[in-house]
């Protein structure tokens, strides 16, 4: 057990201790780097070493980074500390306290969970629902060669969000600037000892890429293409970093892309697709989507969308992609209403239906899509790599 | 952006046990649960960032002034925001002045080195919040606010200056802090920040009271308020949190809520009254149509 040396305040049982927490910490998956272990050392010289409240928000401050992570933490906490064959009750001199005791102290601090703390849990891995079709799908089941021909055409593409002004502003021609820039009107004046200069400076408005939102339906009924979308969400996502990491990127050429799945409910994806590698990031994906090939819950996928996410700010601006055939088996009155959120929440909302097809007449027949229809922007198919072309053409004229 | 209080009493030491910083708080009118003032004490003695995070209304910013506030230091608030620069967080020069004194050397002054080096000296510096933080150091508590707001460029920067206080200003020099200021940073995760920013600072989740302390805190924000109307409120309060609403209201609402019912001069929440200052709770159009339809089940018992 690697002892850092000189913590000050902190015996040598303790160390021992508290770094095989951050060990079990680690393996419950949360990301816990040594010096995160010594800030929590650090932190306990102020305190009560003994004091179990103590180490548990002190531990809590120093080792847990996001919200989400929060269950987990005290999961560990719990079983480390308290369980029935606690390693730290051997070894560590606490406070004589009963668990019971400790429990309910543990419980009382105000930080009541939050509702959707619940909601995370199984994203999480640490409960599994019996409810839901909890199925891990590979996504084996395209022939290689498909994949790889698939895989070739995606990455090329570029999923150009349209632009919107930003409030930074940079040195224009006298033509296009639109406000006077004082700094170097004065420059230039300095430079002549004062005397006014021969013209004035303008800046003009910046402009950005409005950030991209993917929501993909990954349920029983578009599983011949929900394959193609994460792996299209997976280019699109890299397209837009590609942009910036590799030779000269324009200014502002940067796009914020956020992918979700839903089939009975919402995931949040983005960070598996952060893999450079496409499989490592569709297997990722595809084991954080526990409800592939399932039911369809478009109205509750789309409400939670809006509660959790789009009201924070998420798709504020931005170009909402929905992937989906509209087959809902949940309440329409419930998909209505979160569509007519979501379109006042973000920039425009495009649909893409693969039941559509090649077929320019098409008219929604699904209730789903029926109920969708007067919030969608524009209603693309998507059923092959032609149409998703299509969309990538048609994305950056949305303004 | 600029600083807000300026303090009224003499600078305090940061106490060193945890209840006692609760004490202070309190007498300060913020009630700090254990998880807070756990989280605070060790960010004041180990001057780590604090990261808040939690629901909108439940006084994330507010712990930044009432820090300030009770130990007599000094509020230094960065305002974050879309397209927020290092020239708006750091420093900028003055250049209405610059150009007034360049107007006002004579032809003998004006090619004298030093008169130029004045143009650029301190004079002339207009300090954003950063540079102010840093230059006050221990006397000043930093809130960044909303930091989620700021672009992720901005992010880094800040990363930059959080992790060794020191700022450097081509024409001046370095301005470094001797002791680094307290910094308590906000965010509302309208945005993912990023890890690098989350390992720099202690991180804590402030979530909605429970009902008894919630009552406690509106008491000590509200103290002219009846008894029995504040528990009703915050009972009302905790029932509309637990429907399903977009925008549930947070304490900041509760307190709003008994100060709405105080200037009208209601006892008692009746459904009616309830009804007529519904405003100062329910924000949402949508939410205001759910509520009133529960309205009866919410105002009674209790």
């Amino acid at each position: 057990m690697a002892e850092p040396a000189g913590q000050s305040g902190v015996s040598d049982p303790f160390t021992g201790v508290l770094v095989g927490f951050a060990r079990e910490l680690r393996a419950a998956g949360l990301t816990v780097g040594t010096g995160d272990v010594l800030t929590y050392f650090a932190a306990m010289t102020p305190l009560d070493p003994t004091d179990l409240v103590d180490l548990y928000w002190a531990g809590r401050a120093a080792l847990v980074t996001r919200h989400e992570d929060q269950a987990v933490y005290d999961q560990v906490f719990r079983a480390y500390f308290l369980g029935a064959d606690a390693p730290a009750q051997s070894r560590l001199p606490l406070t004589p306290w009963s668990v019971a005791e400790a429990e309910a102290a543990l419980v009382m601090p105000g930080t009541e969970p939050g509702p959707e703390q619940d909601a995370e849990r199984p994203v999480l891995g640490w409960m599994a629902s019996g409810t839901d079709a909890l199925k891990h799908r590979s996504f084996a089941a395209c022939t290689p060669d498909e994949l790889a021909a698939l895989r070739r055409i995606m990455t090329r593409m570029r999923l150009t969000p349209p632009r919107r002004r930003t409030r930074r502003t940079r040195a224009a021609s006298a033509a296009r600037g639109t406000e006077p820039d004082l700094r170097a009107t004065i420059r230039a004046s300095m430079r002549m000892h004062g005397e006014p200069p021969g013209r004035l400076y303008f800046r003009e408005r910046k402009t950005r890429l409005r950030p991209l939102i993917l929501i993909l339906d990954v349920s029983g009924s578009m599983a011949d293409y929900s394959r193609h979308l994460l792996q299209f969400a997976h280019s699109a996502r890299h397209a837009a970093v590609h942009v910036t990491t590799r030779g000269p990127a324009p200014r502002g050429s940067r796009s914020s892309v956020e992918v979700f799945c839903f089939g009975t409910r919402l995931t949040r994806i983005t960070r598996e697709l952060a893999h450079q590698r496409v499989d490592a990031a569709l297997e990722e994906a595809a084991r954080t989507v526990v409800d592939w090939d399932g039911g369809t819950r478009i109205g509750q996928s789309l409400d939670t969308f809006v509660r959790k996410w789009a009201r924070g700010g998420l798709c504020r601006g931005g170009v909402v992609v929905i992937c989906s055939d509209g087959l809902d088996r949940g309440d329409p009155e419930v998909l209505a209403q979160a569509m007519e959120r979501l379109g006042r929440l973000c920039h425009r909302i495009v649909w893409l239906n693969p039941h559509k097809g090649d077929n320019r007449d098409f008219r929604p027949s699904t209730l789903g899509m029926m109920v969708a229809a007067p919030h969608i922007d524009l209603l693309l198919s998507g059923h092959d790599l032609a149409s998703l072309e299509e969309l990538a053409a048609t994305l950056p004229t949305l303004n | 952006m600029v600083d807000e209080t300026v303090p009224d009493q003499p600078v305090v030491e940061y106490p060193e046990t945890v209840a006692e910083l609760t004490i202070r708080l309190r007498d300060g009118g913020y009630l700090a649960d254990r998880g807070l003032a756990t989280s605070l004490l060790v960010s004041l003695s180990l001057r780590r960032p604090l990261l808040l995070e939690g629901e909108v209304g439940v006084g994330k910013t507010e712990v930044a002034k009432v820090l300030a506030a009770v130990f007599g230091r000094r509020l230094i608030r960065l305002q974050c925001y879309e397209g927020i620069t290092a020239s708006q967080a750091l420093y900028e020069w003055d250049y209405a002045r610059q150009m007034l004194q360049i107007r006002a050397l004579s032809q003998a002054e004006a090619t004298d080195e030093g008169s130029v080096d004045k143009l650029f000296g301190p004079k002339f510096l207009l300090e954003r919040p950063l540079l102010e933080a840093v230059r006050q150091g221990d006397r000043a508590v930093l809130l960044i606010d909303e930091v989620d707001r700021a672009d992720d460029e901005f992010e880094a920067f800040l990363l930059e200056v959080l992790s060794d206080f020191q700022i450097s200003i081509p024409e001046l020099g370095t301005v470094k802090a001797d002791t680094s200021p307290v910094v308590i940073l906000t965010s509302n995760r309208t945005r993912e920040l990023h890890d690098a920013l989350r390992r720099r600072c202690l991180y804590h989740w402030i979530g909605y009271p429970a009902e008894a302390r919630e009552a406690e805190i509106v008491a000590v924000r509200e103290p002219g308020a009846a008894e029995q109307l504040t528990r009703k409120v915050v009972r009302a309060v905790q029932r509309l949190r637990e429907l399903d609403m977009a925008k549930p209201p947070g304490v900041a609402e509760t307190i709003d809520w008994v100060r709405t019912l105080g200037v009208l001069g209601e006892t008692e929440l009746t459904e009616e009254a309830a009804d007529d200052t519904l405003g100062a709770v329910v924000k949402d159009r949508d939410d205001l149509d759910l509520v009133r339809e529960n309205l009866a089940e919410i105002v009674s018992g209790g």
